[in-house]
């Protein structure tokens, strides 16, 4: 697998220099994810973060009616993994699989222990990923409990430009937080402020 | 005029769905040596050889996804495929039908097995071609040509061994029926057991063919089997096909776009920048709606 995005993820996000990412990379676990092949499963206890190299992963939750409820979605160059049940050792509410056949690159404690050994700098970025996480957490939480369904779909164009291109859009709605028709409806106005014929 | 040669003939490759409706081999664009800047214009070529669907009461087909900065050309074989589209344009394509809809500036569309097709169940046959447009006409205004087999006019071979259907281009004094923005000539060769024909283009242009039933020789030489293609080199200007057993061929030539392509899913355009515009103008709703 070609590790192309990844390795400039490690030079633009880590600020690391080649011959370090090469170290890093070198015996890196990989993955080819089929469609709908699942990487977590709710009670499992997650032991990896995922770096999606090309393809899309979500991570999802069953809520009380057995219905999928979208937490994520990770397209190239996003991560996603269930943090708390890493740190804390503990099962997972969460599944993630893949919506497009994908290609994972799979960091466990081991590529850990490597990137901290390179230096001081990994303890404040990863505080800096931390907590831009919990930004983002927290700006959805805000979205979901209180902007109207053409906020929140228009926040997510911005966070998320080609992914209603690449999924059904009962997901996108899902991930909203709002029923399929309601992303129709606010699809339809936009259409008809900026539809213009000819 | 010199002989046109076969570069590559290029067997079926394992099928996929588009959507549910649609079960195809991709020949264009793919990584070995059928590339949209190597096929060009022809940036797509997907064929759903002939396959049997069951009687369904849902009909099968692709959900509602844009289009922009290329033509699609739907040539139906078996069966029948309705379309609509969020400019208010529909209808359906039957057997010997072409579509060519100029996606051009933006279309949202989506295509189904035809209802009564649908109920019914049976063989289903179809090319989906994009042909990819120049700079300056991308961003032009959407439009359609619907063909039914009748409005295509062809050419008579000698002792009625066959005929040729020009769908565009044109191919010894026919003219064909669909108009392009740059010059393309597109046939359906439709060939008796012994026919054959030739074919004279450009050098220049990009040139290949699909044979869709039976099987041909090419230039006296190669055995072409059904649901094979065939890549000719760019060294010279006419190839003849003769039928081995009854045969009917796509036969494609087009002068290349000489243009750079950026191209992601739905949309071709000629810069990156573009294909970002692309889809902020599909999620803001400036490509129209239509509902699923």
């Amino acid at each position: 697998m070609e590790l192309l995005n990844f390795k400039k993820y490690l030079n633009q996000q880590w600020g690391l220099p080649n011959e370090a990412i090469n170290q890093l990379c070198d015996g890196i676990r990989t993955k080819k994810v089929k469609k709908e092949e699942l990487l977590l499963q709710a009670g499992e206890i997650c032991k990896l973060t995922f770096f999606v190299e090309k393809g899309l992963l979500r991570m999802y939750a069953l809520n009380e009616k057995g219905k999928e409820d979208i937490l994520q979605f990770a397209p190239e160059n996003w991560l996603v993994s269930d943090r708390g049940s890493i740190y804390f050792n503990e099962p997972s509410d969460y599944y993630i699989d893949a919506i497009e056949e994908t290609d994972v690159i799979l960091l466990d404690t081991e590529f850990v222990d490597k990137i901290s050994a390179l230096g001081p700098s990994f303890r404040k970025l990863n505080d800096r990923l931390l907590h831009n996480h919990i930004r983002h957490l927290n700006k959805r939480v805000k979205l979901l409990l209180g902007a109207s369904a053409k906020t929140r779909y228009l926040d997510f164009i911005k966070l998320h430009p080609d992914v209603l291109l690449r999924v059904p859009q009962w997901m996108v709605a899902s991930y909203l937080g709002i029923a399929p028709e309601s992303l129709s409806r606010v699809r339809r106005d936009l259409a008809k402020e900026n539809f213009k014929q000819g | 005029m010199s002989t046109r040669n076969i570069e590559l003939v290029v067997p079926p490759r394992p099928p996929h769905f588009v959507g549910d409706g649609f079960r195809v081999h991709n020949f264009i664009p793919s990584s070995f040596r059928l590339t949209m800047e190597r096929m060009s214009p022809f940036i797509l070529l997907d064929y759903n050889s002939k396959f049997y669907f069951p009687p369904s009461e849902q009909p099968k087909g692709v959900g509602v996804h844009p289009h922009r900065g290329f033509e699609t050309v739907t040539i139906a074989y078996k069966g029948k495929v309705a379309h609509h589209d969020s400019a208010g344009g529909g209808g359906v394509i039957g057997e010997g039908g072409v579509q060519w809809m100029t996606a051009a500036s933006g279309v949202l569309h989506k295509e189904y097995h035809e209802e009564e097709f649908s109920k019914t169940g049976g063989d289903f046959q179809m090319v989906q071609l994009w042909v990819n447009l120049p700079g300056k006409d991308k961003m032009s205004k959407p439009k359609y040509q619907a063909l039914n087999q009748d409005d295509i006019k062809s050419y008579e071979l000698e002792n009625n061994t066959g005929t040729i259907e020009v769908i565009a281009g044109n191919y010894k004094g026919i003219k064909g029926s669909a108009s392009s923005f740059t010059p393309i000539h597109m046939y359906n060769a439709r060939l008796q057991k012994g026919a054959s024909a030739d074919f004279s283009f450009p050098q220049t242009y990009n040139t290949a063919l699909l044979v869709i039933e039976g099987s041909i020789l090419v230039n006296g030489s190669e055995e072409v089997p059904t649901d094979h293609f065939v890549l000719f080199e760019n060294d010279g200007e006419l190839f003849e096909i003769k039928a081995t057993e009854e045969a009917v061929v796509l036969i494609l030539s087009g002068e290349p776009i000489d243009e750079p392509i950026a191209a992601q899913g739905p949309f071709v355009m000629n810069t990156k920048e573009e294909l970002v515009q692309a889809i902020e103008d599909f999620n803001m709703g400036k490509f129209g709606y239509l509902e699923d």
